[in-house]
């Protein structure tokens, strides 16, 4: 195993990305959680309800833990979490808008939560020790969304008619932008690879398609020869777009503001 | 949808009584266990376990759930 990073030896440059870096992964969490959420009362049996509503909570319980990495940056994490506004949170697209039907839902638990999970995993194997010391436990409960979404993913797949062409176009849509972030190699993620924070570009990517290759077969698309957005914000280390002022008026507990409690 | 009814099992500690909780709706195994898992989280298990309600043979023809179950079935 590698040496723990050294914090103080990281320039403001290597500073701003991991800072970058632990930001779009909490973000992405938050508005996961969200989304989950929403399927709390609409999932298609008690069960799943129950389910979303429980994976709701691991997210938000992880994203709490990742802005709190902030601390050894030297950042205050509420404003982060409580103060910033829809055009600066830096989640993932996918998760910009309420997934319309139960298959882009399940589309989001198995491409978008499996890119955040692949990105953590490679966060974990990092020097930062922060990770390696919080994520591992998040990955632990990270596979029961995975079984989960898999599931309903093959079930899905193998129906006809409206829910695989709901499951394909969900698919489609959120593919390219998870690519570009999952490999995204800008210089901010250049530092952090030659920092050893995380792994290169080409590694996520492998790791990513290993993971959705099977799944995503089921509905003839080839995840190799898939392509990524080429529409990047480098200022958050996302794809252009921000998420809808609605849920991120929930992320950041708006409607409870005069009863925060840290 | 054509779901499986589980039947839930687990123990609180090493060496403890393994307890039927409850049951769930799942369309196969695996979700089964995130269904299990996801809805019965309220202690900290040592040890959880689903088992088909189909395959649970009772041993006493009695008024025991399981027994009732099975002949509701048939």
């Amino acid at each position: 195993m590698s040496a723990d990073l050294d914090l103080t030896a990281l320039d403001d440059e290597g500073r701003a990305a991991l800072e970058r870096l632990i930001v779009t992964l909490a973000d992405s969490k938050r508005l996961l959680g969200i989304r989950y959420s929403d399927w709390m009362l609409g999932a298609p049996s008690l069960e799943t309800g129950i389910s979303t509503s429980s994976m709701a909570q691991d997210e938000w319980g992880h994203a709490r833990l990742l802005y709190a990495m902030l601390k050894d940056l030297g950042k205050d994490p509420m404003p982060m979490e409580h103060d910033r506004p829809a055009s600066e949170y830096a989640s993932i697209a996918p998760l910009d808008e309420e997934m319309p039907d139960w298959a882009a839902l399940v589309a989001v638990m198995v491409l978008a939560d499996g890119a955040i999970t692949v990105m953590l995993r490679s966060f974990a194997d990092g020097t930062f020790a922060s990770a390696r010391s919080r994520v591992p436990k998040m990955l632990a409960e990270e596979d029961f969304h995975s079984s989960l979404g898999a599931a309903w993913y093959r079930r899905l797949a193998g129906s006809e008619g409206e829910a695989l062409e709901l499951l394909s176009g969900a698919t489609r849509a959120m593919l390219p932008e998870l690519l570009a972030w999952v490999g995204a190699d800008d210089a901010a993620m250049k530092r952090l690879v030659s920092a050893g924070v995380i792994g290169s570009a080409q590694e996520r990517l492998t790791s990513f398609r290993d993971d959705m290759r099977e799944l995503l077969a089921l509905i003839d698309l080839d995840v190799d020869s898939a392509t990524a957005s080429d529409v990047w914000d480098g200022a958050r280390g996302r794809t252009t777009g921000q998420p809808a002022e609605e849920a991120v008026a929930r992320a950041r507990g708006d409607l409870n503001r005069a009863l925060l409690v840290e | 949808m054509n779901e499986i009814v589980y039947e839930v099992f687990a123990r609180k500690d090493r060496g403890g009584p393994l307890t039927h909780i409850g049951y769930i709706d799942a369309f196969d195994d695996e979700t089964a266990k995130v269904y299990a898992w996801k809805a019965y989280d309220e202690e900290k298990w040592f040890e959880m376990c689903v088992v088909q309600r189909d395959a649970v043979i009772p041993v006493i023809d009695g008024e025991g759930l399981f027994a009732q179950l099975k002949r509701a079935r048939s």
